[in-house]
């Protein structure tokens, strides 16, 4: 294996991809998104008398719960599949690099460009609530918390988003019922069965994290090293699996 | 005991490879053996030509035999693509790039950067004639120069083989011509081995005289292009004739002991000639045309008697 072709090869698919999902059309939906979090929480910012209390808890509702998972699937979901569907995967199929590594150069700029969106949602939120009473430390502290949580979120989404991309002839259907059906639902539910989602161990992360809220005071978060394991567990796993079902895919 | 005589090893060697997606059968017991220089892949759409080159580049991988391109075994043995381009017959451009952009991609993945890299995107576009579009979105190019770009990106890397698949497909007869000696020049003055396939047997034949007839997922023939030339004589030659007065041409034609039919196509000035020796036919016609004081505006000749000829080798 040369390593330099297959770090050259990574990069040039980095590259090219970030860019390509930077200029996509999908971006106008952050935008939108963007806007939509910035009504909700401006306008609850300018009603709340306890802002620490209710920005954590419209954080963790609004950006961690909803839309982190729903922004990596709008991204993630579809992204190797359009582009077998389209055929410009050829030029990367005949390329003279691995296709498991060509696989991480899908990964890195999904990865990255879901961050930069839900971090650019979070810090929009965060403005439009926080900005009304004052940014101060505690604030601050919230902020750095959620967008920690959103960057960790956005590279395991997109390794579940990116799997299910290279998995599945109609990945958005199954893209859309795990992020609704699977995060929405089933991770909110009381008891072990929450364990099942992502979405609870990124809150059992937060609860470490933040001072306030109802997300500090969750009595049914796990461990915080453990989870820590189990998302990073998970990560590699679907990456692994992925790279497995992409070298092996046939391109006809 | 003799020295072994200096022949060059086939490029791509394929056995018994057969290739099948579902009930549909793609190549069945596929042998070839391709030589190095230009080599044409002719056969009907759906005749297994586009799965033969995906078995070629590992896009997919042989239900049974093997294949062998270069010495090596393709699937999963991604250091053989460089060594080789490819042209594909569809749409593989990705259409919100430009065409610097898509050469960039291409280069980069074939570990070219720099100013090397710019320089071997300048001499490629250039050979192509695409210099003035090279900054524009792929999306608006037009067929003709989707193809030139295809094939831009196909000889970037400077493989030793181009495997370029109906790379005529859709274009005019002008870019007809361009690529045609495009595909020929890169094998006289530049060295490379290409494989180029179409369905029209005489625009294989402006290129090269090895062909191979593929049919129904068999390679039913291989060889010089004037063998399958001769079998295509000895099988009826549909001619089409277009001018005035071809009724009075038809029936002075239906006295010739060559002509096997004539029938007219939408009016009454088009005739579809059938004929069983083409040589004589064309000698004679100067003649007919002068004795039955008809104008021959258009004329040319169906290939449609290659069906034939794959029918007959396949003993159908």
């Amino acid at each position: 294996m040369d390593l330099k072709r297959v770090l050259v090869g990574i990069f040039a698919l980095t590259l090219h991809s970030t860019k390509k999902l930077l200029f996509d059309k999908k971006v106008i939906i952050t935008v939108l998104v963007a806007l939509f979090v910035a009504a909700v929480m401006g306008y609850a910012g300018s009603q709340s008398n306890d802002p620490l209390e209710d920005g954590t808890n419209l954080m963790d509702t609004l950006i961690l719960f909803f839309f982190m998972p729903v922004m990596a699937m709008i991204f993630g979901s579809s992204l190797i599949r359009d582009e077998i569907d389209d055929k410009s995967i050829t030029h990367v199929a005949t390329a003279p690099l691995d296709r498991a590594f060509s696989y991480l150069g899908y990964y890195l700029p999904l990865g990255i460009v879901v961050s930069v969106s839900m971090v650019a949602i979070s810090s929009v939120g965060m403005l439009a609530f926080f900005g009304q009473h004052g940014l101060g430390s505690e604030s601050l502290e919230i902020y750095l918390a959620f967008i920690a949580l959103v960057v960790i979120g956005s590279f395991v989404y997109s390794s579940l988003f990116l799997a299910i991309s290279t998995l599945f002839t109609k990945p958005v259907l199954v893209g859309l019922f795990y992020a609704f059906i699977w995060e929405g639902y089933i991770g909110s539910l009381p008891g072990a069965i929450q364990k099942a989602s992502v979405k609870h161990y990124l809150r059992s992360l937060g609860s470490g994290w933040v001072d306030f809220g109802d997300i500090s005071k969750w009595d049914q978060a796990s461990s915080m090293w453990g989870s820590a394991a189990v998302l990073l567990g998970l990560t590699v796993f679907l990456l692994v699996l992925g790279a497995y079902l992409f070298r092996e895919k046939e391109l006809a | 005991m003799t020295a072994p005589e200096d022949v060059p090893s086939p490029i791509i060697q394929a056995q018994s490879l057969s290739k099948w997606y579902g009930q549909v059968i793609g190549l069945n017991t596929f042998q070839l053996r391709v030589m190095p220089g230009i080599t044409g892949i002719v056969g009907p759409n759906g005749s297994g030509k586009s799965t033969f080159f995906k078995l070629v580049l590992g896009l997919i991988r042989p239900n049974a035999g093997s294949i062998t391109v270069l010495g090596r075994s393709p699937w999963k043995n991604p250091d053989l693509h460089s060594s080789i381009g490819f042209c594909p017959d569809y749409e593989s451009l990705p259409g919100d790039s430009t065409g610097r952009e898509f050469l960039t991609l291409v280069g980069r993945l074939h570990m070219m950067h720099g100013t090397a890299l710019s320089k071997r995107v300048q001499e490629v576009v250039k050979l192509v004639e695409m210099e003035k579009a090279l900054d524009r979105k792929t999306g608006v190019y037009s067929k003709g120069m989707r193809q030139r770009m295809k094939i831009a990106g196909a000889m970037l890397h400077d493989p030793k083989l181009l495997i370029l698949d109906e790379p005529l497909s859709g274009t005019d007869p002008l870019v007809r011509k361009d690529i045609i000696d495009l595909i020929k020049r890169l094998h006289k003055d530049l060295g490379h081995d290409v494989i180029v396939s179409s369905h029209v047997l005489y625009e294989i034949e402006r290129m090269t005289h090895n062909v191979a007839l593929v049919y129904k997922g068999r390679a039913v023939a291989s060889g010089d292009i004037s063998e399958i030339r001769n079998l295509m004589d000895s099988h009826p030659h549909n001619i089409i004739i277009e001018g005035g007065r071809i009724t009075a041409l038809a029936k002075t034609l239906l006295d010739q002991t060559y002509v096997v039919s004539v029938s007219f196509n939408d009016s009454k000035e088009s005739v579809t000639v059938q004929v069983s020796k083409p040589d004589d036919f064309f000698n004679d016609l100067p003649a007919l045309i002068d004795k039955s004081q008809c104008t021959v505006n258009k004329m040319y000749s169906l290939d449609d008697n290659l069906e034939a000829v794959f029918k007959y080798l396949v003993g159908r």
